[in-house]
């Protein structure tokens, strides 16, 4: 099977909390892979691992039979080949919408691609239009935060794109307009997404495989047709949003 | 009871490791920073745009305490002289201490306030909203992009500041003494052109450069390791503001006294 990223063992603590367990997982190539987990069980640390912004203590990480490491990094200038979608959109706030949008852009081509339309193209896919081009970030709602932060993500054309809780903060009909665009943009561009999510319609809708995280360490991956039938407790319990089951909510944990 | 022994040299212990980590630190930023210095790409457009917030909007601030601060040196130092018949120096002593001390150290610390500040409280809010996070995965290296066009901003503008702190704090000094100390103009301008040198002017200069650095470099610093939401901000702008002062007075002291006394 082709692998676009393999994950072997990664584990990483702050201080004595462990956050990731030997943690491993492989995703596929041009598929959408959805990790569902509870609040804190490390899966925004994992995304922030892979990309290189914390570093783990221990494991490797495989990007096309490559390994990713620091130095690695920068010499396969991993950076232009992804988009990542943060969980609280992190757009830079001294600049406008459009700044933001086609900031990774100029970086990559200086010869002189026309960035507004750009910008408009990528509004128009997330459900704005160019009347926000030249708002400033403060001056846009959460939802609209999000979606903007979501067309910066897929603005250059990354073949691996990684979207932390895309569906937060959205209402519905938005929310589905974010899962079609996240399998637009695996079947027409041929990318690979990782998708975080908690909104279980929203999983249901664009995955095809499902990886649930519990304590740091993958407990049950499958097909996303065989969530409902999975016989892990664990997962029963997350779907059904039950309070009673397997995991216990802890406050001290 | 045998434990409280133990307490104080804990403490320093304790004191002096963190010291030493920090310091640690601050010198593998520096590397960090040195050769982000020296390779492309090169930000201009951040470089002018910091030049104008640090440099051309602080032109208020240093122009009215450089005003103040001639204006009460020559009242002091009026004071003083005339205790043995030497009311006459002080044209000179304004205009040297001025020239030589006070215009980079005044200059210094207020951009230590305006300046550290805000750029650390910036920096630190890019950090906890993970703004510094997007910069690097959209291929861009926030040293490249946040730290090397306002530190060389601010030791490129410092000096310039002076030069201004400098002529206004004369003039400070210029206007008290001929309206109320009654001195005659033309002997105070002459007293001041007379004694002045190019030198005295260069070593200000080349203070406020240092200044300018330590201003910005701290001001970067603490903003970019900031840890722990807004409270976090806070404490890394004190850190920065508190650290720059300090740091612009210990270096002024030890550039006084290596390179500038003669
Ligand atoms: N920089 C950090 N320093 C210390 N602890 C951290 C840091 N980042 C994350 N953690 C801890 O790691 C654990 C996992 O955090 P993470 O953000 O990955 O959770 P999550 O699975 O994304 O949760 P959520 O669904 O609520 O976003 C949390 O308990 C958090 O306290
Ligand atoms: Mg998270």
């Amino acid at each position: 099977m082709d692998h676009i990223l393999k994950i072997n063992e990664l584990s990483k603590s702050f201080g004595d909390k462990s956050v990731l367990d030997n943690l491993s997982i492989n995703i596929e190539r041009n598929k959408s892979q959805v990790i569902i987990g509870g609040s804190g069980t490390g899966k925004s640390v994992l995304l922030k691992c892979i990309l290189g912004l914390i570093e783990p203590d221990g494991g490797e990480i495989f990007f096309n039979q490559q390994i990713l490491n620091k130095k690695n990094r920068a010499d396969i200038d991993f950076h232009s080949k992804i988009g990542m979608l943060f969980q609280g959109a992190a757009l830079f706030d001294s600049l406008n919408v459009q700044e933001n949008i086609t900031f990774g852009i100029k970086k990559l081509d200086s010869n002189h691609v026309n960035l507004t339309e750009i910008a408009v193209d990528k509004l128009k896919k997330v459900g704005l239009d160019s009347s926000v081009l030249c708002l400033y970030p403060s001056e846009l709602s959460g939802g609209m935060q999000k979606r903007v932060a979501l067309a910066r993500a897929i603005a250059r054309n990354p073949e691996l794109l990684f979207f932390d809780e895309p569906t937060t903060g959205l209402d519905p009909i938005m929310a589905d307009v974010i899962n079609n665009l996240i399998n637009e943009v695996i079947e027409e561009v041929g990318a690979t997404a990782i998708t975080i999510t908690h909104d279980m319609e929203s999983a249901k809708k664009i995955a095809d495989n499902i990886s649930m995280l519990y304590k740091g360490a993958v407990i049950w991956t499958g097909d996303a047709v065989d969530i409902n039938s999975s016989n892990n407790p664990y997962v029963d319990q997350f779907i059904k949003g039950s309070s009673e089951g397997p995991i216990k909510i802890n406050p001290n944990d | 009871m045998y434990r409280y022994i133990y307490v104080i040299p804990e403490a320093i212990g304790r004191s002096v490791l963190k010291m030493c980590a920090s310091i640690g630190r601050i010198a593998i930023f520096f590397y960090d920073f040195v050769v982000s210095l020296f390779t492309p790409p090169f930000y201009i457009k951040s470089l002018l745009n910091q030049l104008v917030r640090i440099g051309y909007n602080s032109l208020p601030v240093i122009g009215l305490t450089a005003f103040f601060t001639g204006g009460v040196l020559a009242l002091q130092i009026y004071v003083g002289g005339s205790r043995f018949n030497a009311e006459n120096i002080v044209a000179s002593i304004v205009a040297l201490g001025i020239t030589r001390e006070l215009g980079p150290v005044i200059a210094g610390l207020m951009l230590a306030g305006r300046v550290s500040a805000s750029i650390s409280a910036e920096i630190a809010t890019m950090r906890v909203t993970e703004q510094i996070d997007a910069l690097i995965t959209l291929s861009t290296n926030p040293m490249k992009y946040l730290v090397v066009p306002r530190v060389l901003a601010a030791v490129i503008s410092l000096p310039i500041l002076v030069i201004i702190a400098d002529i206004i704090g004369i003039m400070g000094g210029f206007v008290v003494g001929t309206k109320t100390l009654g001195f005659i103009e033309q002997s105070y301008i002459k007293n001041t052109l007379d004694i002045i040198e190019l030198h005295d002017v260069m070593s200000g200069l080349i203070k406020a450069a240092v200044f300018g650095f330590i201003v910005a470099f701290m001001g970067c610093y603490h903003g970019y390791n900031s840890t722990g939401g807004a409270q976090g901000v806070g404490r890394s702008t004190t850190l920065a503001v508190v650290s720059a002062s300090i740091l612009i007075l210990a270096s002024n002291y030890i550039l006084t006294s290596l390179v500038f006394t003669n």
